[in-house]
């Protein structure tokens, strides 16, 4: 019962918890952190007692409507742990690094509604009840980003509501397609072969997981919703909900449909390059520094749909091992980026510079970020980059070697980034401004350093659950 | 029984209505439940009268229409009193309707029903409600006109109205049904039969317009659906083409209409139309084993859902004043439990997950790609997604602006359990939907 209780219970319990603590402000952030903190333990729990050999552990059926297939099946295997685990992880920083946010009550029951939902998508392999959960994310980020946001927040939070919700209709279409030609909407016991019209569902569903990574000509949503949100709910968009379109595509298109997605991965691997080079490219361009992180952001993104289109083991574990990457790194560059503009007023990098002697703490820690985006030797960033190349050479051949080159493009902005904001003689408003910075920010600040590290020297432990997550491949 | 109890405490109530309404309230809501307990035991229509018989189906209706029915009397105010009576005629006449298996029959409940809505509109206070209720009454008339001229045609090509064993081979039958359609889209908002609804839901008397657009609505949406079912499926290609050209006409139009309204009732009642294209999905794919739960689960979804956002609607017209998109702004500050509540079930109407709005959708629509309109399916899809734009704009301007006055109302008690009621079907609906499939099983 714990499994259907901690998806349902944070959407039903979230609004009470914003009614009883609207008089007492300060105390709903306590409920939220204790809340995170047992979804970990939960998760933790689940993940020593995943089978062995692979598979899934299953957790249980609810509300079942045998007429429509519809059920809440709940099972989950080393993917969705990595991905359960990753995501209580993040809340749990994602409270530290908003503890002194504005209208706590309404900010954290949004943030602990956010939390049933997200592990819904991961845990059920009920296709029509992952599509549930996967739209109601939506919700509490609409409110996350228009309430908190920026200046152009409501713009950005109606811009990302509606441009990930109509493309996820797409999706939607492939789904009905995959129930109305197989007879079942659990995951596992659709059968690819049983399936009339393959290339129309896989392109359908490809649309929808595409926009939400995102993938080149449907990334508009992303920069706006990322910069306008506040840094803590940045962190979740980049960390939690792009990982939801990598999951997906994971899931649905190389273990659900392995012959059509190997006919399709060329184009799989066209969309991840584009992306790569294209966002690489716009953030070398950009001045604004948490558009720049944004684009970084899309940019890795590509690399990991290049990794999954490899289709290999190899592939699918560097894009495990990336998606986590991304997630621990770019997390503590919005964060930064955010806390630079929340103290000098100011968006753009060229009217930063000397902030290095102000304010050491944080420029290091975005100075350690930034070196693992661009993949230096000791952080997560290298570890994942390698793999990607390793295993798309392996899969396509040498002539892949060129995204490597995505490397240096991101060693550009990020250097030339650190050099005009972080470095450089001392602007003007640097100098007026207040670098304060609270005692739960740096230590969320510094978990996400030692994690950068900790994982960039150690990194079996990801590649273990990989390990179990993709033994269907073969394994090593 | 039900029908008896519902008229007789129709005719009771108005005693009341000068001296004491909590008493005229109570009368009401007690034969609204009294009638869904003889439903519950299975006392239909059909026990006393022949051409009349309740199956699962019709029943889970009438159960949900007498809820909400409640819900809207326990709702109301001392202003808006006539509406009880006529609410338990129209409880009556739609258990009727409902129930009935006689096409002569329908025909009559239709007429019937279609009068007690002239009625219902005629609650004129100021020049905007007139203009409604007038607009309301003359398309009224001009589609019973039209589907009696259908009706006269298609008489001729049949010895019996009964559902199930009408002469449907006749010679005139398909022209006779297209010409009663075109009628029955009047009254079900279709375009372009949707001109006078878009005035009428938004200019009359809104609690008023919470049983024309969300009760009515549905009650004849299902009706229909039983009554045309096997003109559906004898005649498939008529049946695909009409019913896939007029659903993605009415959603499309009412969609981009609603998206720049500047008034909230105009925005709920654009959204009204565009649901009913939604719901004309199902009809379309009458070949396919959902489409009976598909018309079942969109009415009963859209019940609740619309009457509840124009009762809200119509308590903060009279408490704040509110009629444009400008008068909600910061409305979450002025009317905490109102923003909540409007905001769930503008979710649900825009097709949000765990809400009824979406499951009804899911099935609604699967029928239609079940008999292979996956086409049609995504343009509706798409419709609905791009509808959030509208939905999305209100919620943007309760909880994204800032509040101009800084009056804060309270929701009155009847007010409150009569919007709980709403809320609590919205919920229910939108997590369990075996009792649907139960109900339409036999079907």
């Amino acid at each position: 019962m714990v499994a259907v209780d901690i998806i349902f219970a944070p959407i039903v319990f979230s609004a009470l918890v914003y009614f009883l603590t609207r008089g007492a402000q300060h105390l709903t952030k306590y409920i939220a952190l204790g809340w995170f903190v047992v979804l970990f333990i939960i998760a933790l729990n689940w993940y020593h007692q995943l089978p062995v050999d692979g598979g899934f552990l299953f957790l249980g059926n609810f509300l079942s409507v045998p007429q429509f297939g519809f059920e809440l099946t709940l099972q989950i295997d080393a993917l969705s742990v990595a991905m359960l685990l990753l995501t209580a992880a993040l809340l749990i920083l994602v409270v530290l690094t908003s503890w002194n946010e504005k209208k706590q009550a309404a900010y954290f029951s949004l943030l602990i509604m956010f939390s049933g939902p997200i592990f819904g998508v991961f845990m059920t392999t009920n296709v029509l009840w992952f599509f549930m959960f996967w739209e109601l994310t939506l919700v509490p980020m609409l409110f996350l980003v228009g309430i908190w946001g920026a200046e152009e927040r409501i713009y950005a939070a109606i811009k990302f509501f509606i441009y990930t919700h109509v493309f996820a209709m797409f999706m939607f279409v492939g789904f009905y397609l995959l129930y109305k030609q197989t007879g079942y909407w659990d995951l596992t016991l659709i059968k690819e072969t049983a399936l009339a019209t393959p290339a129309l569902i896989w392109w359908l569903m490809f649309l929808g997981f595409a926009a939400k990574l995102p993938v080149f000509p449907f990334h508009t949503w992303l920069p706006d919703a990322h910069v306008q949100a506040p840094s803590s709910i940045s962190v979740l968009l980049a960390g939690v909900l792009l990982k939801m379109g990598a999951y997906g595509l994971i899931r649905f298109t190389v273990e659900l449909m392995p012959i059509t997605t190997l006919e399709f991965a060329k184009y799989m691997l066209i969309f991840g390059l584009i992306t790569t080079f294209f966002a690489g490219m716009l953030a070398i361009y950009e001045k604004h520094i948490k558009k720049m992180v944004a684009y970084s952001s899309i940019s890795h993104m590509g690399l990991v749909v290049v990794a999954i289109s490899t289709m290999t083991y190899d592939g699918l574990s560097a894009a495990l091992f990336e998606m986590i990457g991304h997630a621990l790194v770019i997390s503590p560059l919005f964060l930064i980026a955010g806390w630079l503009h929340h103290k000098t007023h100011t968006w753009y990098m060229d009217e930063m510079g000397g902030i290095m002697k102000k304010a050491p703490y944080a420029a290091a820690i975005f100075i350690l970020a930034g070196m693992a985006a661009l993949g230096l030797p000791g952080t997560m960033g290298f570890v994942g980059e390698l793999t990607i190349i390793v295993s798309a050479v392996k899969a396509y051949g040498w002539w892949i070697a060129i995204i490597a080159l995505a490397g240096m493009i991101s060693a550009g902005y990020i250097i030339w980034a650190v050099r005009r904001a972080i470095h450089g003689p001392m602007s003007p408003i640097v100098e007026k401004a207040d670098f304060s910075m609270s005692f739960a920010e740096r230590l969320a600040l510094a978990i996400y350093a030692v994690l950068i590290v900790y994982f960039g020297i150690n990194p079996q432990p990801i590649f273990d659950l990989a390990n179990q997550a993709f033994s269907f491949l073969g394994g090593m | 029984m039900s029908f008896i109890v519902l008229i007789a405490a129709g005719l009771l109530v108005p005693i009341f209505y000068k001296n004491n309404i909590v008493i005229a309230k109570l009368i009401a809501v007690i034969a609204f439940i009294m009638a869904a307990y003889f439903i519950f035991a299975g006392q239909s229509l059909g026990s006393l009268f022949p051409y009349f018989v309740a199956d699962d189906a019709t029943r889970l209706m009438e159960f949900v229409l007498l809820v909400t029915l409640a819900a809207v009397s326990l709702a109301l105010t001392g202003f808006e009193r006539p509406l009880i009576a006529q609410m338990l005629f129209l409880a009556g006449a739609s258990v009727a309707f409902l129930e009935t298996n006689n096409f002569f029959i329908y025909i009559v409940l239709f007429e019937v029903i279609a009068i007690i809505s002239y009625i219902l509109v005629a609650n004129i206070r100021n020049f905007y409600n007139a203009e409604g209720a007038i607009k309301a009454f003359i398309a009224g008339a001009v589609a019973s006109g039209i589907i009696l001229l259908g009706f006269a045609l298609f008489s001729f090509s049949t010895d019996s109205f009964d559902y199930a064993s009408m002469n449907i081979a006749g010679k005139y039958t398909l022209i006779a049904v297209a010409i009663m359609l075109a009628g029955i889209f009047y009254k079900l908002t279709v375009v372009p039969m949707h001109g006078w609804a878009a005035d009428a839901y938004s200019q009359v008397n809104h609690a008023a317009a919470a049983i024309l657009s969300g009760v009515i609505k549905s009650v004849v949406l299902f009706a229909t659906f039983k009554a045309f079912y096997k003109f559906l499926v004898a005649y498939p290609l008529a049946t695909v083409l009409i019913f896939s050209f007029f659903a993605i006409l009415t959603m499309t139009l009412a969609n981009f209409m609603a998206l720049w309204q500047k008034r909230v009732s105009k925005i709920l009642a654009y959204s009204s139309i565009a649901h009913s294209g939604y719901a004309l999905i199902p009809f379309a794919a009458a070949a396919s084993v959902y489409s009976y739960a598909g018309v079942l689960y969109y009415a009963v979804a859209y019940i609740f859902m619309q009457t509840s956002v124009f009762l809200i609607l119509n308590d903060l017209r009279r408490e704040l004043g509110v009629k444009y998109l400008e008068d909600i702004k910061g409305l979450y500050k002025k009317a905490p439990l109102h923003s909540f509540i409007f905001t769930i079930q503008l979710f649900s109407l825009a097709g949000i997950p765990l809400l009824a709005g979406f499951l009804s959708k899911a099935v609604a629509f699967y029928a239609g790609v079940d008999a292979g309109l996956w086409w049609v399916v995504l343009i509706a899809l798409l419709n609905s997604a791009l509808a959030v734009g509208y939905y999305v704009w209100i919620i943007k301007h309760i909880y994204f602006d800032e509040p101009k006055g800084n009056e804060v109302i309270q929701m009155s008690t009847g007010s409150l359990i009569g919007q709980l009621i709403l809320l609590a079907g919205t919920l229910y609906f939108g997590i369990v939907a075996g009792d649907i499939f139960n109900a339409t099983i036999s079907f």
